[in-house]
């Protein structure tokens, strides 16, 4: 396990105020903030951030992590807390809950673990788990068919010594068909343990998809590109183009233009209200690569008189 | 041989009000208020009974959020509400983008 320096993480010197620390903190969480920051690895800062500000704006774990930090530890050097490191010390476990606790490092856990949630001071009490969130990414088809899909979970659980450690476990989650982004799926009893007897949380994924090379997704509805012929647009034909659920014949309306979109009905995702498939039609002109293709774009350019820039008044 | 499990929608189980506040850290009073501020559901649900409220993965997804804001930005509720709409704006202009073939970055 790697020694944690909280105090880089939050970019703050090791005499920093409580408010300096809270200032910094809340520039890092507006710069990572999931939602909105273009960084490419902004969640997981963002779970650092709030993993070390956890610990330095709370007190009590601040001078215990202080005392730690006193025994010469070197950030990623290799660490385990000498034994009763903590002793005189006590954890309210104010400014983080359990939710956000599933979410930080082993260092984490093996300092305050033990000491998190209302598990952890009431421990004799019967206590439902606590629930987790995350979230997780599928591909289109996922959502089309219904799939299988491995998940590695790390659950907190306790050691001998009574310490709350996190061991990882993977279990294959049925993802149900119709399945679309922003929603949430819930995994009964895969949230945090129980205590004396209660029973687990349950752990809650946001719903993403993966991007797909073909398929655009909006809410409940897919877009694809129809490529056509100018003679398929011009004078309407019946084309077949694979879709998510199969290969589908389609009628292409005479005299269609490039962006026409032509609507499937209920082909989109199959939600108990299914969405629609979109298909944008896209004009593509075989290459004039030859004498012979030569000649006929000659033969339309003189019989068609055709302006295409007519309505421009030039 | 990993424990197979099934996955739920939360469309399919939705959310009572005691439910989302446990599962989100908050107390019931916390989203009580927030309702009838008109920041969580929508207008018609101010004045109703708040143990027929039911919430769905827009509702949590938006609970989360607010959450976030007004904690690590020690937030007004209703500025936390309206950085959620914001964000919730940008996401949908954003998918619409994508799905018109554009990127949105």
């Amino acid at each position: 396990m790697e020694f944690k320096d909280y105090y880089k993480t939050l970019d703050v010197s090791r005499d920093a105020t409580a408010e300096e620390i809270k200032k910094s903190f809340r520039r890092l969480a507006r710069k990572y903030h999931p939602d909105v920051s273009k960084e490419t690895d902004a969640e997981s800062k963002m779970k650092e951030i709030n993993e070390a500000y956890a610990v330095l704006s709370d007190l009590e774990k601040r001078a215990a992590y202080d005392q730690l930090g006193q025994g010469g530890f070197q950030p990623g050097s290799d660490f385990q807390p000498p034994p009763g490191w903590d002793s005189g010390f006590e954890f309210s476990g104010r400014g983080f809950d359990g939710a956000q606790a599933a979410d930080f490092s082993d260092f984490f856990a093996q300092l305050f673990g033990g000491k998190i949630g209302p598990g952890a001071r009431h421990a004799h009490h019967r206590m439902r788990g606590e629930d987790h969130h995350a979230k997780i990414m599928l591909e289109l088809e996922d959502s089309y068919h219904g799939a299988t899909r491995g998940l590695t979970l790390r659950m907190p659980k306790l050691d001998n010594q009574g310490r709350t450690v996190l061991a990882e476990h993977t279990l294959n989650v049925r993802i149900p068909k119709g399945v679309h982004a922003g929603q949430v799926i819930r995994l009964a009893g895969q949230g945090g343990p129980g205590h004396a007897g209660a029973a687990a949380g349950d752990l809650f994924l946001e719903v993403h998809f993966n991007p797909h090379n073909r398929y655009r997704i909006e809410n409940k509805d897919v877009y694809a590109t129809l490529p056509i012929a100018p003679w398929e647009a011009a004078l309407g034909a019946m084309v077949k183009i694979p879709v998510p659920d199969g290969v589908v014949e389609v009628r292409v309306p005479e005299n269609s233009q490039s962006g026409r979109k032509l609507r499937l009905k209920g082909r989109g995702i199959p939600a108990a209200t299914p969405g629609d498939l979109y298909l944008v039609l896209e004009v593509v002109l075989p290459p004039a690569a030859t004498e012979k293709a030569r000649e006929f774009y000659q033969t339309m350019a003189q019989e068609l008189a055709f302006n295409p820039r007519q309505n421009l008044g030039v | 041989m990993p424990h197979e499990i099934d996955a739920v929608l939360l469309e399919d189980a939705l959310f009572s009000l005691d439910e989302l506040a446990r599962s989100c850290h908050v107390s019931r009073e916390w989203v009580i208020e927030r309702v009838q501020w008109g920041l969580l559901l929508n207008d018609g649900a101010t004045g109703t009974d708040p143990d027929v409220w039911l919430f769905d993965s827009r509702s949590f997804v938006r609970v989360k959020r607010i959450i976030m804001i007004e904690r690590n930005f020690e937030g007004n509720p209703e500025l936390a509400g309206l950085v959620a709409d914001l964000i919730e704006e940008i996401d949908s202009l954003r998918a619409r983008l994508k799905a018109s073939g554009l990127d949105a970055d």
